[in-house]
This record gives C-alpha cells, structure tokens and sequence, in this order.
C-alpha cells in the first residue's frame, strides 16, 4: 500500500516565515547599532560642552587681593543660572578643607555642592567621574586643578558636572524616532516579501490549474509555459500521462488482436459443424457458443480503461449520435423509431469514451432488440452523476428476471443458448467506474434501462 | 446475384463462398485488401462480405474508398472485433450492417438477403410480381401458389429481374451478375436461360426491349 503523501508546511508559510525572521533580526540589529553610535555622539557632545565650560572656568578665574578666588567672565549658558537646571560648576580650594569646598559655584547649583572623590590632580589633567548629585540625580562630572601662581602653594580643583537626564531626552527621541522608521521599514520588507512569495509561487498556481485540466479530461497533457525549474516536473508528469495512455491503447490492441485471433477459427469451426446433425457436430458448436461467451466477456473486460486512466472526458452527445446512427443502420430491418431527447452539449462522463460506447451501446442494442415500434435515450446530471435512461416499447422483462440478466456472468453451468452477455457486460463496466445499472418498467411499456456513472465537471463551470 | 467474400483466413473464405454460392449467388472472392479494392471498384456487386483484418489494405479503408468513389453496393463487415467503438466506426465508413465471428451462417445468409432486398427498395422478403412470387430466404420461385423447378443459373436470373422487376435489364448486366469474375462468360447462354424461364413462366410476363435487355413487369 501507498501511504498518502503527508502534508508538510506550506511553502508560503516557510518561504515568509523566514523572511520575516531575517527581516526582524537584522531591523534589530540595525536599531541597536544605530542606538548605541548616537548614545556615544551624544555622550560625546556633552563632554565636549562640559570640557569647554572647565576651560571657560579655568580662564575667568582669578584670586583678589584677599586670596579669595572670582571668576571675571561666569559661564554664559542659562542652565547655570537656573536652580538645578541639571548643569553645574564649582570652584574648590586645594589642598582641600571643609570651607574649601565650594568657594565659588553655579546659581544651579544653589545650597547643595558637588562632591567629587578625592584625588590628586595634575596640573591640567582632566578627570571624569560619575557622582551623585542634588535632587538625587546621578552627575557626569569633569574636574581639573588649576594653580594660578607658580609660586603660590594653593591651588584650585574645578568642577563642571551635567546631570545625566540632559542626555535622555535626545536619545528618547532619537529612539522614538528610530524605532518608527526601522519598524515601518520592516514591514515595508514584509510586504515585498509577500509579494514576491505570492509572484515566485504563481507558476505552481499555474500547474495545478493545468493539472485540474487534465483530471478533467480538457486536457490530454499539461499545457502552458512553467520556468525552467518546473519543467523537469512538468516533463514528468506529461510522459506519465503519455505512458498511461500507451498502456490502456496497447492493451486494447491486443485485446482487439486476441479477438481476431481466437475468433475467426471459432467461426470456422461453428461453421463446418453447421448442417450436421451428428454428435460431434452438437458438441463443437456447443463449445463453440461457450468459448465465444468467454472471449466475450474477459475481452470486454480487458478492453476496459476504467481505472487505468485518470481524467478522461467523454462529452455524451457525440456518442449518442454515432451510436443512434449505427442503430438506425443495424436494425433498419425493423423501421424502429429512434429517439433521443435534445441532450445538453456540457454532459460528459468521467471516463473512458470508448468504455461509455461500449455500456450505451448494449443498452441501446439490447432495446432495439426488443422494442415494437421505438426507442427513446433521455440524459442528465445532477453535476456530480450522470444519468442516462433507455426506454423501449416492448414486451418488458418481468421484475424477477433482471437481476439474473444484469448479473449473468461466465459461470461454466451456464448454458441458455443466445443469451446475450450485453447486460452483464454494461453492469461489469459501469461498476468498475463507481456507476451502476438498474432495470425498470418504461413509461413507454417495455423495459426502461438505467445507467447511472460519475459525470465530469463541464469546463465552462470552473 | 452477384456477391464479393473478402476474407484472408482461407478455410473461413471457402466456407462462405460456398453457403453463398448453395443460396443461389454468384460468389467472387478476395483474400487482401487491394484485390477487394480493384474488384469492388471495377465489377457489379449486389452485395459484399467484408473482413475488416486484411493484408495490404484494411477493410475499412477499402469500404471508405469504395463509398468516396460512388460505389453504393450493400457491404456487410464481417469481423472479430466487436465493440461498439468499432461497429461505430465500420458504419460511419458506409457499412450498412455489421456481424461479429463466430456467426451462424444462416445469420449471415438471412442478413446478405435482407441487404440486397433493401437495396432493391423492397420491404418484404417475399419478392412478387404479377402470378410470380419469390421467397428470398427459402430460394423458392411460385407461380399461382405452385412451386417452379429452376436450375441454379436460371435462378439467379430470375432473381435479378425480380429485384429490378419493372427495370430494363440490360443482357450485360444480367451477364455480370450471375457469373463470378472467373467464370467463361458468353452473353450468349443468358439468352438460353431467358428462353428456358420463359417455357416455365406464364407467357409475357419477360418482355424484350429490342436493343436495349429484358424487362420483368406484370401483365396488365
């Protein structure tokens, strides 16, 4: 046994999916990146602001007569001016004592103090510290010694700190803004991918269309253009269908040539004990009748394609026309009146064509027999059977009788001279395909026949 | 009555020429394709018995080939395949009836007579004309309800007038439809066998159309 093929993930699904994985992590690898370059400028900038403020210090101080230190120029920037406005100065005496601390300091600063770990200050050397601040906040804060006369043992530690929320508020934004344009480029490359998932996978649209074709008997091969990495599967899936159709065509030659074979020499032998009322003569065309049976049925049989061949179609109409013609012409004998109701031009079996020729055919041939005066062939569908009904006007079959007809086989004790095996043959044929054939009383008085096979959807409605 | 057999299998072609030939018809036989073709095509047939499986040339082509041409004979295909696909096929080729092997050979007989009365325009099997009357499937000849002692040729002359009963009948025509092609021919005994039906018929009932043949017609 075949196992059915699993259904795995959609292709879709696997080809946006890692798409969107991509496209998410290397979006925030970017905005990470990006985030910490401008943490770093902006940490930059400020020490640039703070390194100018110092130098600014360091040039307007001066010390009075008293030893008391001034500053000739403050430092201009606002913040300064306004109580913990969140940049500081401060100007301490060295070596350092507790009315050192703050000699001089910013208006921002107001009663509080910055204090600045202890150490030793070269001259001129720039230390960086983080500390706490008033209003606890947390300082970047720079310092610098300054000795303003060499011979003078004192000396002053300057101080310039920033509170660190000057640096939030343009990193906040600057990631706000970061976050929008980088989120709203991913989804931009979500879209495309989608896109192009959707244009990459229409040729396998594309294919399935075309396969739904040949399951629907339009069809007898794929048709169409596919790229280049379809074509070795459409190459494929053309020469199974070739192959199929070789194989169905080749059996029925040789049936049709076994036929030939077996049948000719019956004939000659049915023939040369014709007219002889001996024994041996009865006993041949006894087994003569038999053999033909036999031949008959397996080789009807063995023609058959059901179920060798997938997605045939079989448009009814022509079929019934031929088949009327052939009647008319079989029986002319008889001057039978052949009907068949206008039958609509879109019903079609899912099937065979020459399978479909063969189970009509019997029931027509089998009504012709045994009509007085007419036959009519009516056809529908209810979209997924097809119906066809075959009605003659003569003498009926009795209900229990019909079902032996319809089910007479080979069986070897079966010895009713000149029954035909037309019946059993369409009911054989119409089972293989899933169909049945049922046997009734007519309208018109005789035996109505009834064929019911699976029906091809019509092209026009898919 | 003149009748083509186009079978390849020899014992199966003997057979047949000879129940036809037993039934009163002049029997011509062919064992391929091409001999069926050039005979069908040159010579008056009433009837033909066509196998479809020839060598050279397939019957059906031979019938397609025939029927392009004008040729309007009744053929019956006689053959072992017997789908309707290929009975489809055999009559929309212009085969006007169709018969599966192994067959009953007085099937056959019944139907190459109900052909040949058909194509004569006649409905019933039972051929009259005036006091004559001929049953087509027992061979027999009456006049008046009593039975006529015909030899074999005289016959199928008969036969033939009957079937065109009303036509002239041209001693030609006469001539090629009761002899098969390998027969010696002389126009001359279809003169005889007019003479000697008419010593066995009511007086009249064949006319002689001077220069032109005979004509069967019911006295007025």
């Amino acid at each position: 046994m075949n196992a059915p093929p699993r259904v795995g993930a959609s292709l879709r699904l696997r080809l946006l999916a890692g798409t969107l994985v991509w496209v998410a992590l290397s979006v925030a690898v970017a905005g990470w990146g990006l985030g910490r370059l401008f943490r770093d400028h902006v940490g930059a900038q400020l020490d640039a602001m703070l390194v100018l403020h110092l130098d600014q210090l360091a040039a307007g101080l001066a010390v009075d007569d008293a030893g008391r230190p001034t500053l000739k120029a403050p430092p201009a920037d606002p913040r300064l001016a306004r109580p913990y406005a969140g940049l500081y100065w401060q100007i301490d005496r060295i070596p350092a004592s507790a009315d050192g601390v703050g000699v001089l300091r910013s208006r921002s600063l107001w009663d509080a103090a910055l204090r600045a770990p202890d150490d030793a200050l070269a001259d001129g050397a720039i230390h960086r510290h983080r500390v706490a601040g008033p209003d606890s906040a947390t300082l970047l804060l720079v310092e610098r010694g300054v000795r303003l006369n060499e011979n003078d043992d004192s000396a002053w530690r300057l101080l310039v700190a920033a509170d660190e929320k000057l640096l939030a508020e343009p990193l906040a934004r600057f990631d706000g803004a970061l976050w929008l344009a980088l989120g709203i480029l991913a989804l931009g490359l979500a879209a495309a991918a989608a896109v192009q998932v959707g244009a990459g996978l229409a040729p396998l649209r594309a294919l399935r269309t075309a396969l739904a074709r040949v399951r629907g008997g339009e069809a007898q091969r794929l048709h169409g253009e596919f790229p280049q990495e379809l074509m070795p599967l459409v190459d494929e899936f053309n020469s199974v269908l070739a192959h199929n159709a070789e194989v169905v065509e080749r059996a029925r030659t040789q049936a049709g040539n076994l036929a030939h074979a077996l049948k000719t020499p019956l004939a000659v032998l049915a023939n040369a004990a014709e007219g002889r009322d001996d024994a041996l003569a009865r006993l041949v065309a006894e087994q003569v009748a038999g053999a033909r049976r036999q031949v008959d049925w397996h080789l009807a049989r063995a023609q058959a394609a059901a179920g060798r061949r997938s997605g045939a179609r079989a448009p009814l109409a022509p079929l019934v026309d031929g088949l009327l013609r052939a009647m008319r012409r079989l029986h002319a004998e008889r001057s039978l009146d052949l009907a068949a109701r206008p039958l609509p031009a879109a019903l079609a079996f899912a099937g065979d064509a020459q399978d479909l020729q063969e189970m009509l055919g019997n029931l027509l041939d089998n009504a012709c027999k045994w009509a007085a005066t007419r036959v009519e062939v009516a056809a529908g569908g209810d979209g997924e059977h097809l119906i066809i009904t075959v009605d003659d006007d003569g003498a009926g079959l009795a209900a229990e009788r019909r079902d032996e007809v319809l089910r007479r086989g080979v069986r070897a004790d079966e010895r009713v001279p000149g029954s035909g095996l037309g019946l059993a043959i369409v009911d054989d044929l119409a089972r293989l395909y899933g169909g049945e054939v049922t046997l009734a009383d007519s309208p018109l008085g005789g035996l109505r026949a009834r064929l019911r096979l699976p029906a091809a959807p019509s092209p026009a409605g898919r | 009555m003149r009748i083509l057999v186009v079978e390849d299998e020899p014992t199966l072609r003997a057979q047949l020429a000879e129940a036809l030939a037993a039934a009163g018809y002049a029997v011509d036989r062919a064992d391929n394709g091409i001999d069926a073709h050039f005979l069908g095509d040159t010579e008056p047939f009433d009837a033909v018995v066509l196998d479809l499986g020839l060598p050279r040339l397939d019957g059906l082509t031979v019938l397609r080939r025939w029927r392009t041409a004008g040729r309007r004979m009744p053929v019956l295909i006689l053959t072992a395949r017997d789908g309707w696909h290929e009975k489809v096929t055999g009559i929309d080729a212009g085969a006007d009836d169709y018969l599966a092997k192994p067959f009953h050979m007085e099937e056959l007989l019944a139907r190459v007579r109900a052909l040949i009365r058909r194509a004569g325009g006649h409905a019933s099997a039972e051929l009259r004309c005036g006091p004559l009357a001929l049953d087509t499937r027992s061979g027999r000849v009456a006049v008046d309800g009593r039975a006529l002692s015909l030899t074999a040729h005289e016959y199928r002359v008969l036969a033939y007038l009957m079937h065109h009963a009303g036509e002239i009948v041209s001693r030609g025509a006469l001539t090629e439809h009761i002899y098969a092609q390998d027969f010696d021919r002389d126009s001359n005994t279809v003169e005889v066998f007019i003479a000697r039906l008419r010593k066995k018929l009511p007086p009249d009932l064949i006319e002689t159309v001077r220069g032109l043949g005979y004509r069967l017609s019911p006295p007025p």
